[in-house]
This record gives C-alpha cells, sequence and structure tokens, in this order.
C-alpha cells in the first residue's frame, strides 16, 4: 500500500516521466488505432508491429548507439517496407491477404530476432536494453527515450485531429471519397504512417510483441460504449491511457518484469468488461433483454389464458385452478410459478390458494393481448388473404410485440373490427 | 439541347479485373438532363462502367469527357453514390454525419464543415424525408432509409451529374417511388442522372434515356428506341458467351487487352 502511495502521489520526479511518457505513447495508439480498427486493418496492424523489430536492430547496428531518433527511422523503414511487400504479394502472387499478412510478419520478426540476436552477441556495451523492445519496460522511458516518442505521440494526436474529417470518410466509404476528388492515396499514406510510428512510440513502455494490442483492443472495448467516432476516439484514448498508466505503475513494483504483458492484461480486462456489460450491445444486457422479453410473453399468456377461461364460461366464472389454466394453457412448471408470482406482485391477478383470478389492471392487459392478437388474425387474412388456419400461430408472437403506435394503426385500418376470422368477439 | 455539350461522353472505354476484361470498347453519350438507366443482366459492367466513369477502377483503354472536360476539371460537378452494400453501415456514424460527407469534396482538406454546409446537409436530409432520422445510428436504418441517406449525401453535394449504382436495391416499395419522385424533379431541374437499374419492366416508364449493356454497349438512346426486343434479346439473350470465353483465354494466357 505504502509502495501504491509513492506511486500515486506523483512525487518522484521520475515517476512522473514516467507516468506521463507511457499514458502519452498508449493513448495515442489507442486513438490511431481506432481508425486501423475501422478500416479492418487490425491483422496488418500486427504485422507492422512485429516488422519494426529489424528496423530497431539495423538502427542500432548503423549507429552503434541506442539512440531513439535512429531507432525511430529504422523502424519506420522496415516497417514501411513490410506494408508494400504485403500489397505486392497480395496484387501480384496467388497469395490471399491472410496468408500475406502471416508470411510477412513471420519473415520480418523473424529476421529482427536474428539481427537483435547477433547484436547481443557481438558484446557492444551499448545494446543493454535493446531486448526491452521485445516486451517493452516502461520504466526504461526517461531521458531522451522519453523525449523523442512522447513528441512522437504527441504529432500523431495533432495530426488525427487535423485529418479527421478524412480518416472518418476514409474509413467508411474510400470509394466515395475518392470520387470527390480526396487525395486518398495521400491521405491513406499518412494513416499508415500514423500506424508505423504509433507502434514505434509504443515500442519502449509495450514493446513490439504486443503493440498490436494496443492499437486494436481500446477501440474494440470503446465501440461497445458508443456510436459516435469522435466519442470512441476520446474512450478509446482512456482506456489506452488507463492501462498505459497500470504498465508505468507495475514497472515501479517490479522493475524486473517487462510492462507489455501487464498493458495488455489490463487493456484485455477492460475489453471484455466492455463485451460482456455494455449497455445495449454488452452480452449480459443483451442476455437481459431476451429474458425479460420471456417473462413478458408468460405474463401475457397467463393472462390471456384466463381471459380464455372466462369466455368459455361466459363470464359466469372468474376464478380458475391452476389446472384448469396449464390445461387451457400448458407451460412450463417453473416458469409457470415465477410468472404468477410476478404477476400477483404486480397486482395483475389475485392469488388464493392455488387459484387465479384477473384483477381489474390485468383484465384491461388480457384484453389487450386477446384484441392484438385477433386484430393481426384478421390483418393477415384480410390484407395477405391468409387462411383462417393459418394465421393463429403468426399471432401468437406477435401479439407481444405490438406497440401502442402500432396498435393504433392496426385498429384504424381495420377499422375496429368486431369479430376476428374465427368468428371470435375482439374485445376493446 | 442539342446545342448543349453532352453530359457525358465515352470514347473506346476498355476496362478489366485483373486482366479479365468486363467493359469492351464503350463509345456512348448522354445528353444533359437525362434521366438514363444502365441496364443489362449481372456480371454485364454496370457497377464497372461507372467506376471506370469515376476513375475508381483503371481503364485500360479509352477516354471519357464530361461536360467536354476531364474528370478531374469537373470533379465538384460529379456525385458518386456507391452500392449500398459496398460500406458497412456498423461504423459509428449517424445518418446526419454521413450527409454531412457530401460537402467534403467542396471543403477540401483540413476544413471544417461550417454553418452553410450543416444547414445543406440537413436540407438534403429533409428532401429524402428523413430529417427525423438526423441523429439515429445508421446501422439502426432499414435499407430504404440507408438508400434515403446516401442519396442525401449525393444531393448535398450540389452537383450537376449523378451516378447511382442500384439506387433502388433492397428498398421498400415506398422508399422506390420516393427516390424515382426525386430523380424526376432533379432532372427536370437540368440535373443529369444515370443510375444502374435491375429492373426491365419499370425501367421505361422511371427514365427517359436507356444504356443497355454486357460486356459491350448493346444501345444507347432515349429509352422507347432503345427498349425493343431485339436489343433486349441481344442484351438478355446469353448470345454473348464466346465473348466471355474471349475474355477467360485473355486471363489465363496474360494477354494483353491492348497492344502496347
Amino acid at each position: 500500500m505504502e509502495t501504491f502511495w509513492d506511486f500515486f502521489s506523483f512525487s518522484n520526479a521520475n515517476v512522473r516521466y514516467v507516468t506521463f511518457g507511457a499514458i502519452l505513447v498508449t493513448s495515442s495508439a489507442a486513438i490511431v488505432g481506432c481508425f486501423t480498427f475501422l478500416r479492418k486493418k487490425a491483422l496488418v496492424g500486427d504485422a507492422v508491429a512485429h516488422a519494426v523489430l529489424p528496423g530497431v536492430c539495423l538502427g542500432f547496428i548503423l549507429s552503434g548507439v541506442k539512440d531513439p531518433l535512429w531507432i525511430i527511422i529504422g523502424a519506420f523503414i522496415t516497417g514501411w517496407l513490410s506494408l508494400l511487400l504485403m500489397d505486392q504479394i497480395i496484387s501480384k502472387s496467388r497469395i490471399k491477404e491472410d496468408s500475406a499478412i502471416a508470411f510477412i510478419l513471420s519473415t520480418f520478426f523473424g529476421l529482427g530476432i536474428l539481427l537483435l540476436t547477433w547484436i547481443q552477441k557481438s558484446g557492444n556495451a551499448a545494446q543493454s536494453g535493446l531486448d526491452q523492445f521485445l516486451f517493452g519496460k516502461a520504466a526504461a522511458l526517461v531521458g531522451n527515450d522519453l523525449i523523442v516518442f512522447s513528441f512522437v505521440a504527441i504529432a500523431l494526436i495533432a495530426l488525427v485531429v487535423l485529418f479527421f474529417k478524412e480518416f472518418q470518410l476514409l474509413g467508411f466509404n474510400k470509394d466515395f471519397a475518392q470520387s470527390m476528388g480526396l487525395p486518398v492515396k495521400f491521405i491513406e499514406f499518412i494513416s499508415t504512417s500514423m500506424t508505423v510510428l504509433a507502434v514505434v512510440a509504443g515500442i519502449q513502455a509495450v514493446g513490439v510483441v504486443l503493440m498490436a494490442a494496443m492499437l486494436i483492443t481500446p477501440p474494440a472495448a470503446a465501440r461497445y460504449w458508443t456510436n459516435s467516432l469522435k466519442k470512441m476516439l476520446v474512450l478509446a484514448a482512456i482506456f489506452g491511457g488507463f492501462s498505459g498508466l497500470a504498465g508505468a505503475y507495475i514497472s515501479y513494483l517490479a522493475p524486473a518484469m517487462p510492462t507489455g504483458p501487464w498493458i495488455v492484461v489490463v487493456v484485455s480486462f477492460i475489453a471484455f468488461f466492455s463485451f460482456f456489460f455494455a449497455p445495449e450491445k454488452g452480452i449480459i444486457p443483451l442476455a437481459k433483454l431476451q429474458k425479460r422479453n420471456q417473462q413478458k410473453i408468460t405474463d401475457e399468456n397467463i393472462l390471456k389464458g384466463l381471459y380464455h377461461l372466462r369466455e368459455d364460461e361466459q363470464h359466469l366464472k372468474q376464478t380458475f385452478t391452476f389446472n384448469e389454466l396449464l390445461e387451457k394453457r400448458p407451460m412450463q412448471e417453473d416458469r409457470f410459478q415465477k410468472s404468477i408470482k410476478r404477476l400477483s406482485r404486480k397486482g395483475l391477478i389475485k392469488l388464493e390458494n392455488r387459484t387465479l383470478d384477473l384483477s381489474d389492471n390485468g383484465l384491461i392487459l388480457a384484453k389487450r393481448v386477446v384484441k392484438l392478437h385477433r386484430l393481426w388474425e384478421l390483418y393477415l387474412s384480410e390484407f395477405l388473404n391468409k387462411a383462417p388456419d393459418q394465421v393463429h400461430d403468426e399471432a401468437e408472437t406477435i401479439e407481444h410485440l405490438i406497440t401502442p403506435e402500432l396498435e393504433k394503426q392496426l385498429e384504424e385500418r381495420l377499422n375496429f373490427p368486431n369479430k376476428d376470422p374465427h368468428n371470435e368477439d375482439i374485445p376493446y | 439541347m442539342s446545342n448543349k455539350q453532352p453530359a457525358l461522353e465515352v470514347r473506346d472505354l476498355t476496362a478489366g479485373y485483373q486482366k479479365k476484361p468486363v467493359l469492351w470498347s464503350i463509345y456512348l453519350e448522354v445528353p444533359q438532363g437525362a434521366l438514363a438507366c444502365i441496364v443489362g443482366p449481372n456480371g454485364a459492367g454496370k457497377s464497372t462502367f461507372i467506376k471506370t466513369v469515376m476513375d475508381l477502377i483503371p481503364a485500360t483503354a479509352g477516354d471519357v469527357k464530361i461536360f467536354g472536360k476531364s474528370l478531374a476539371e469537373v470533379r465538384n460537378r460529379i456525385s458518386y453514390v456507391p452500392q449500398r452494400e459496398s460500406v458497412d453501415w456498423d461504423f459509428p456514424a449517424s445518418a446526419y454525419d454521413v450527409v454531412l460527407m457530401g460537402r467534403y469534396g467542396k471543403l477540401g482538406l483540413f476544413k471544417r464543415a461550417g454553418k452553410e454546409d450543416k444547414r445543406i446537409a440537413m436540407q438534403a436530409l429533409e428532401k429524402v424525408g428523413m430529417e427525423s432520422f438526423a441523429s439515429r445510428q445508421i446501422s439502426q436504418l432499414s435499407g430504404g432509409q440507408q438508400q434515403r441517406v446516401f442519396l442525401a449525401r449525393a444531393l448535398a453535394q450540389e452537383a450537376d451529374l449523378y451516378f447511382l449504382d442500384e439506387p433502388f436495391a433492397g428498398v421498400d416499395a415506398s422508399t422506390e417511388k420516393a427516390i424515382i419522385d426525386l430523380l424526376r424533379e432533379m432532372s427536370r431541374e437540368g440535373k443529369t442522372i444515370i443510375a444502374v437499374h435491375h429492373d426491365l419492366q419499370s425501367a421505361p416508364s422511371y427514365f427517359d434515356y436507356a444504356i443497355l449493356l454486357n460486356l459491350r454497349l448493346i444501345a444507347a438512346g432515349p429509352t422507347e428506341t432503345v427498349f425493343i426486343d431485339k436489343n433486349l434479346q441481344d442484351t438478355y439473350g446469353g448470345k454473348l458467351t464466346l465473348l466471355t470465353e474471349v475474355g477467360d483465354l485473355m486471363k489465363n494466357k496474360r494477354f494483353p487487352e491492348r497492344e502496347k
């Protein structure tokens, strides 16, 4: 706990810098990644992330020192080279995109590891720390590294603001953008270069192996919470930045630990949380909605069943036993039990000694369901010429779905009829 | 009309995908103010024709003039409505956002949409009867509504020549009527409209100019002169298998479409 406060009080200047840098590079990667994600280039992003490794090593070999500028230049060149090769393979050979991506990723990454091993064996003392670029080490984000990588990250965010309109259009409808004469090739070049640079900026904190997760996971999570592109960019930046913060903290707690995997674990947790719990789109809210629909169907079927029983007795008898109802309207025992408890709680039925009766409010609802069922049957037979024996099953579902607006339309279209196709009364 | 430049003039236009020719030496003219349809069977190259004219697919040969000028000179006067299925409607955008995109061409790089652009976008939505759906996420729109949004985006471009790729595909009857009414109104205002159309039955009543296409141009001209049995049979009769075979041969042998 003490270390927690030590860290989050940010009293140590070094902690401040590292944290600031880690948040900046992860959130900028997340922002740039939104467009990679929307253009469905996630796998390409992964390939590029791996393909910068040989460039990092070449930058080191050519300069002889671990200088972030050389590393960025090297990474940028091999990152772009991998993209160009991928395009050439797809357009000039029989190899399809997925195979081309896998081929380029493994070739470039293999080459990178080869060079890295060679550098380490060469005994150059300056190479210490180069292997951190594989899995990241946020704590090393100091001095020159911090300045250069942060500058790249800020430049990326500025470019997204500047090109927002163009990136939006290219993501949604590239053909249309081109038809209007926008310089699509140029914008794509900028956009792709930004993906490469986002990877480069993140390699110190996250590492090349897992960098693609920083591009793709925050946007994937953010998409669950909003339908607005601007909000999606902000949310992705927050998710990415938060995981960067977590990475910096881990790096502070356990300096020997690579930070990339931790950052990815945190951001993946956010993503899974979103997949499950985001309102409207999440798995659990959707499941709940389905459950509520099921409950509504069961409840309304019970009310309807009680009304049918009353009709059978010419409305002279109003109280019926469970068995009478279940005979009229068979349903699963546990659903039935839960439903009558729910209905009784809502005051829609009167429940006494295993007998049931509709309350006043219950009767109104029951009549409405019966009415909708019969109106729909009539609608199908009048407007779609369906035989009376073919309309019941469909009406069974539709009766639970129709909104008050549709109800009104249906009544007016049919001009408030009294009888359905089976010559049964339509209650109003 | 006769003293005006044609809206579209195409000479010897030839294009293809991966060495397989899809359009063979097309010559045609469409006069200004025409409400024209491009008709032909599946795979006849109707969309390819529009895309080649718009330079979205490189032509292997030929020349395109629009209002007597090259495409680059008159881009701001042309609007292209792609097939509805060609985009991912799950993109995070509202109907209004999409319509506003119609203004991006005139804005150019970096500039943001101003008040006037926003007003024009909103007006375009009203014209297609979608103003109450302005803030609706596009994935929640029906197929017909999505098509209307695309049309509104085209209106926001304030162009003189409109290319529409299957504007009636997958739309309900009321949308089809709304769209054709709108196209007629635009045509009356002197705009030229060229639309890919699938329904032979409605084509003569909807359009006053027709282009019959099946890899080659079969006929182009006023609908009543073009829609005759012989032309329709040539377009749909399956007599062009020889042409397809030559195309396949070109692809398999990697043969150039034109001597270089």
